[in-house]
């Protein structure tokens, strides 16, 4: 199983979500499989889990998603006892795991290649809906409930390393003008304004 | 703190829009907490870092609310990389509420506080961060408004920075 696998799987289930992603491969691979409006693409480790939070709180009517990897959720681990305590129920937290930093280019292994388990970790932080899929029905099938967004969700996806981000072409749009087309998408379906537009 | 400095606060918090906090407790603006948790204006989202409640924060922000984040000056150490990475890069407004534990007005400094102290100034110059020092209770509500009004026009996190009569 592969994490472009996965993302082609949630790419279709996408509605009115709010997806938040993690580092370069992955922003990359989902900018290009999704044109959603709610998408956040964030370019860097140990954030997405938290941002994606702090969006679940803000509009606890919406489902959340944020999309991580190993090394960025071993970067920010107190991120999952808070969410675990803040009872948040619309957020899906979707780790792909492949146990490797694979943008060091030389694939220098994570804690997970080793004697760390995100699912338990996750579980002992306090998010009881904490599962391994390891094959695309499994992943398919938790999805398909992570995406109902009712339910705190900690779904480690075992996957290998996979290149295929660096044959595909960079989003054009950069970071910021992303964040504008998404606080003007949610302004659009929430028919609420981020404080710091406009004012000019 | 006295009561009535920390009521201030929080009322001066209210009335220029903060309506969500992220935060990691201190010792010396805690009063705040109970105050804010009964006020029907605000949304708490207490973390286990600060790295967390700036994350939260900037989250909170762009789903709309007005956030702020609370912390004592040893946690802009902490989060440094989240307020470059997510705040900064992303140009996010978030209001950061900042005990100067450690530092020169600090009325309950010790060998404790005082060197992260000393350097949480000079770091959030590195930063980049505007902020303000705020030692008593003199202009505290126009000082919250300024501060909310500056970030949102820089779009960017702005620091008010409590010492004095307030780390009593």
């Amino acid at each position: 199983m592969t994490r472009y696998e996965c993302l082609q799987i949630l790419a279709p289930l996408v509605t009115n979500h709010l997806i938040v992603t993690s580092q370069s491969g992955q922003r990359i691979e989902w900018g290009h499989l999704s044109e959603h409006g709610g998408n956040l693409l964030l370019g860097e480790m140990g954030a997405a889990a938290g941002v994606a939070a702090g969006l679940a709180l803000a509009l606890p009517n919406r489902p959340v998603v944020a999309l991580e990897s190993d090394g960025s959720t071993l970067l920010s681990l107190s991120i999952l006892a808070t969410v675990a305590n803040l009872g948040i129920r619309n957020l899906a937290v979707f780790v792909f795991d492949n146990a490797m930093y694979s943008g060091t280019r030389i694939s220098e292994p994570t804690a997970t290649a080793g004697k760390t388990d995100l699912e338990t970790v996750a579980r002992g932080a306090g998010i009881e809906h904490s599962v391994t899929v390891r094959d695309v029905e499994s992943f398919k099938k938790q999805a398909v409930l992570a995406m109902r967004g009712t339910t705190l969700c900690f779904i480690v996806c075992k996957v290998e390393e996979s290149l295929i981000h660096r044959e595909i072409h960079r989003p054009a749009v950069d970071l910021v003008e992303n964040k504008y087309r998404f606080v003007r998408y949610l302004e659009a379906t929430e028919g609420r304004v981020a404080p710091f537009i406009g004012r000019g | 703190m006295e009561a009535q400095l920390a009521s201030r606060i929080v009322a001066g918090l209210g009335e220029a829009g903060i309506d969500f906090m992220s935060y990691l407790p201190e010792s010396r603006l805690s009063q705040i907490l109970p105050l804010m948790r009964k006020d029907p204006r605000f949304k708490l989202a207490p973390t286990a870092s600060e790295a967390d409640a700036v994350s939260i924060a900037v989250g909170a922000t762009l789903g709309g609310r007005q956030a702020a984040c609370y912390m004592e000056s040893t946690g802009i150490y902490v989060s440094c990389y989240q307020l470059v990475v997510v705040a900064l890069h992303l140009h996010v407004p978030v209001l950061l509420l900042v005990s100067h534990l450690g530092g020169f007005d600090d009325q309950r400094n010790s060998f404790l506080y005082s060197l992260p102290g000393r350097r949480l100034l000079p770091q959030l110059r590195a930063l980049d961060i505007e902020h303000r020092v705020l030692e008593n209770g003199v202009n505290l509500e126009t000082n919250i408004k300024d501060a909310v009004r500056t970030m949102n026009a820089l779009r960017e996190p702005v620091a008010l920075i409590f010492t004095g009569d307030f780390t009593i």
